[in-house]
C-alpha cells in the first residue's frame, strides 16, 4: 500500500488510544476496589499513577498534531484523527475521576448508606467504557449507539442511588445517635455523593467517546451535544 | 454520471464477471458509479454546464459521459490521478481539444445559454470569454505593457490604427488603464510598475504566471481555466498564486485542474474527481470531498490508498 508509513502511523495512534484506555480502566477498577477495601495503599498506586495518564495524553496529543502537519490527512483518516484527538481528551478525565474515587478512599472514615451498591454502578460504567472505546477499534456505529442507551442506564443507577441517600438522610435522623461524629457523618455522605456523581461523568465521558467514535466512521454527529 | 455510463460500467463489470462495488480486477477496485455521487446542487445559476461529453481519442475512450455544472463565480478543482481525464476535460470547456486532430468531441457544454460545440460558433471570442493559463509560464517575449494589450490590441478593442493615430486619437491612455487593472487584479502591479516596458521574459516564475493570469484578464473573460498553475513554481510562488485564484473567485469562474489535492481542498469551493478511465466519480463540495467522499474509490484515492 502506498504511504506506508503514514499507514503505519494511524496504526500505532490507534494502537496507542486503546492502550491508554486500557489504563485508564484499569486506573478506575483499581479506584474503586481501593473505595470497597479502604485500601490505602492501592489508593495511593492510583493517584501517584495520574501522572503517567497525563504523559500519555500529551504524548498522543502531539502524535495527533503531527500527523495533521506532516501528512494532510483527509476523509475517514482525518476523522479517525480527529476523534482520537477528542477521545483521548475524555480517556485523560476519567483517569482524573479515578483518582477523585482513590482520593475519597484515603479519607473515608466509615461506610455509610451501605445499600447503595457503589461496586454495581462502578462495574456498569467500566463495562460501558469498554463497549465505547470497542466501538472506536472496530468501527461499530450499531455498538456506539448502544453505549448512549447504557449511559441512559447508568444515570438512572446513580440518580435512584442518590436520591435514596437524601431520602434516607431525611427519614432516618442519624443525628439522633448520641456517639455519631457529625462533621465525619457529613463528609462520607458528601465524598458517597462525589463518587456517585463521579460514575456519572465517567458514563458521559464514555458517550463522548461513542459519538467521536460514531462520527469518525460515518460522519454522524447524532450523539455529540 | 449519466444512465448511459453506469449501463457501460455495469456492462463491463458483466463482462469480467464481476459484480460492482469492491470486487478487483487487476488489482484495482471497481465500484459502482452512482448518479448522485455526481449530481451537485447548488443555489445560483451555472457559469457552464456539461451535458453528455465524451472524448475520443482514436480508439480510446478518454472522457465519459460527463455532466455537471459549474457555478459562477466560485473555484472548481478538477483532481484524479494521471491520465483520468481530467485536462481533456478543462479543454473541452473552450474547445483547445479542436486542436488536437486526433481528438473526437460529443455532447454539450453550454456557455451563456448556447452550446460552445454548435456549429458557427466564433472560437476566438469564445475564448476570449472562457480564457486559459496554462501550466508553464508563457509570456511573449515582449514587453510586460505589450503581454497585457496583445489581446486586446489583437481583438480591436484597443484602437491602434494608423488613421487613429493619425487623428490623433492613439488609446494609450486607454491601454494604461488596461494594463493598470489586469496587473493589479493579478497581484503584480507593485513589483512591476516601475518596468512595464521590461521584457517580460525577465521577471521570475512566478511573476510570469501572474502575468500570463493578467493577460487573460485582460480580454475581460467570464471564465478562466488554470491547468497547473502553479505545479512549475516554488512555495512562496504558489501561495501568491492561490490567492490570488481566492481573489478572482469573486468576479471570475475558474476551474482548476492540479495534481495537488491540498492545493484543491486550500483554494477550490467545489471539487470533481475523476478516475482511471475518464470516468466522473464524485463532484460536491470541497469540504464534503475531503472529509466524507462517498465513493471508496474516492476514499482511496485522496487518502492515498493507490494512485
Amino acid at each position: 500500500m502506498p504511504r506506508q508509513k503514514y499507514q503505519d502511523a494511524l496504526e500505532e495512534l490507534r494502537d496507542d488510544v486503546l492502550y491508554m484506555s486500557e489504563v485508564v480502566a484499569e486506573r478506575l477498577r483499581m479506584g474503586l476496589d481501593a473505595l470497597e477495601q479502604k485500601d490505602d495503599a492501592l489508593a495511593e498506586e492510583v493517584i501517584e499513577g495520574d501522572g503517567e495518564v497525563n504523559r500519555m495524553y500529551l504524548d498522543l496529543e502531539q502524535d495527533c498534531i503531527d500527523l495533521v502537519a506532516l501528512q494532510q490527512p483527509v476523509a475517514s483518516d482525518l476523522r479517525f484523527i480527529a476523534a482520537s484527538f477528542k477521545i483521548i481528551t475524555d480517556l485523560e478525565r476519567i483517569g482524573d475521576l479515578a483518582t477523585n474515587l482513590a482520593g475519597y478512599a484515603t479519607e473515608a472514615d466509615r461506610d455509610v448508606f451501605p445499600e447503595v451498591d457503589i461496586q454495581q454502578i462502578g462495574e456498569e460504567t467500566l463495562s460501558m467504557l469498554e463497549m465505547a472505546m470497542d466501538a472506536y477499534a472496530e468501527e461499530d456505529p450499531d455498538r456506539c449507539r448502544e453505549v448512549a442507551t447504557r449511559d441512559d442506564e447508568i444515570d438512572a443507577m446513580c440518580e435512584a442511588a442518590s436520591e435514596m441517600v437524601v431520602r434516607d438522610l431525611i427519614k432516618a435522623d442519624p443525628f439522633g445517635e448520641s456517639d455519631l461524629d457529625e462533621e465525619a457523618y457529613m463528609s462520607d455522605v458528601s465524598r458517597l455523593l462525589l463518587t456517585i456523581r463521579d460514575l456519572e461523568r465517567v458514563g458521559d465521558h464514555g458517550v463522548n467517546i461513542a459519538a467521536r467514535a460514531l462520527y469518525m466512521v460515518e460522519d454522524d454527529d447524532e450523539l455529540l451535544y | 454520471m449519466s444512465e448511459t455510463t453506469s449501463k457501460a460500467q455495469t456492462q463491463a463489470d458483466a463482462q469480467t464477471g464481476q459484480q460492482s462495488g469492491g470486487t478487483t480486477v487487476e488489482g484495482e477496485t471497481q465500484e459502482e458509479l452512482r448518479e448522485e455521487w455526481v449530481q451537485y446542487e447548488f443555489d445560483g445559476q451555472p457559469a457552464i454546464s456539461t451535458r453528455d461529453v465524451n472524448v475520443h481519442y482514436g480508439d480510446d475512450h478518454a472522457l465519459h459521459d460527463i455532466s455537471i455544472d459549474i457555478p459562477k463565480n466560485s473555484v472548481t478543482a478538477l483532481i484524479g490521478p494521471s491520465g483520468c481525464g481530467k485536462s481533456t476535460f478543462l479543454r473541452c470547456l473552450n474547445r483547445m481539444n479542436d486542436r488536437i486532430k486526433a481528438a473526437d468531441v460529443s455532447g454539450e457544454v453550454e456557455f451563456n445559454g448556447k452550446n460552445i460545440y454548435d456549429k458557427g460558433t466564433n472560437l476566438v471570442e469564445l475564448r476570449k470569454r472562457i480564457g486559459q493559463v496554462f501550466q508553464s509560464p508563457n509570456p511573449f517575449p515582449k514587453s510586460i505593457r505589450k503581454n497585457i494589450s496583445y489581446g486586446p490590441r489583437k481583438h480591436g478593442d484597443i484602437d491602434v490604427s494608423l488613421l487613429s493615430r493619425l487623428l490623433g486619437r492613439d488609446d494609450s491612455d486607454e491601454e494604461d488603464e488596461l494594463v493598470e487593472r489586469c496587473l493589479r487584479q493579478a497581484a503584480l502591479w507593485d513589483e512591476v510598475k516601475d518596468r512595464l516596458d521590461d521584457n517580460a521574459l525577465g521577471l521570475s516564475g512566478g511573476q510570469q504566471q501572474r502575468l500570463c493570469i493578467a493577460r487573460a484578464l485582460a480580454t475581460d473573460p467570464e471564465v478562466l481555466l488554470m491547468d497547473e498553475p502553479a505545479s512549475a513554481l516554488d512555495p512562496i510562488a504558489t501561495s501568491r498564486i492561490e490567492d490570488l485564484i481566492s481573489d478572482l473567485a469573486e468576479d471570475y469562474t475558474v476551474v482548476i485542474v492540479t495534481h495537488s489535492m491540498q492545493q484543491a481542498a486550500r483554494i477550490s469551493d467545489q471539487t470533481a474527481v475523476f478516475l482511471t478511465g475518464g470516468y466522473l466519480v464524485e463532484y460536491d463540495d470541497t469540504d464534503k470531498i475531503f472529509e466524507n467522499p462517498e465513493s471508496q474509490r474516492v476514499e482511496d484515492y485522496i487518502t492515498g490508498k493507490f494512485g
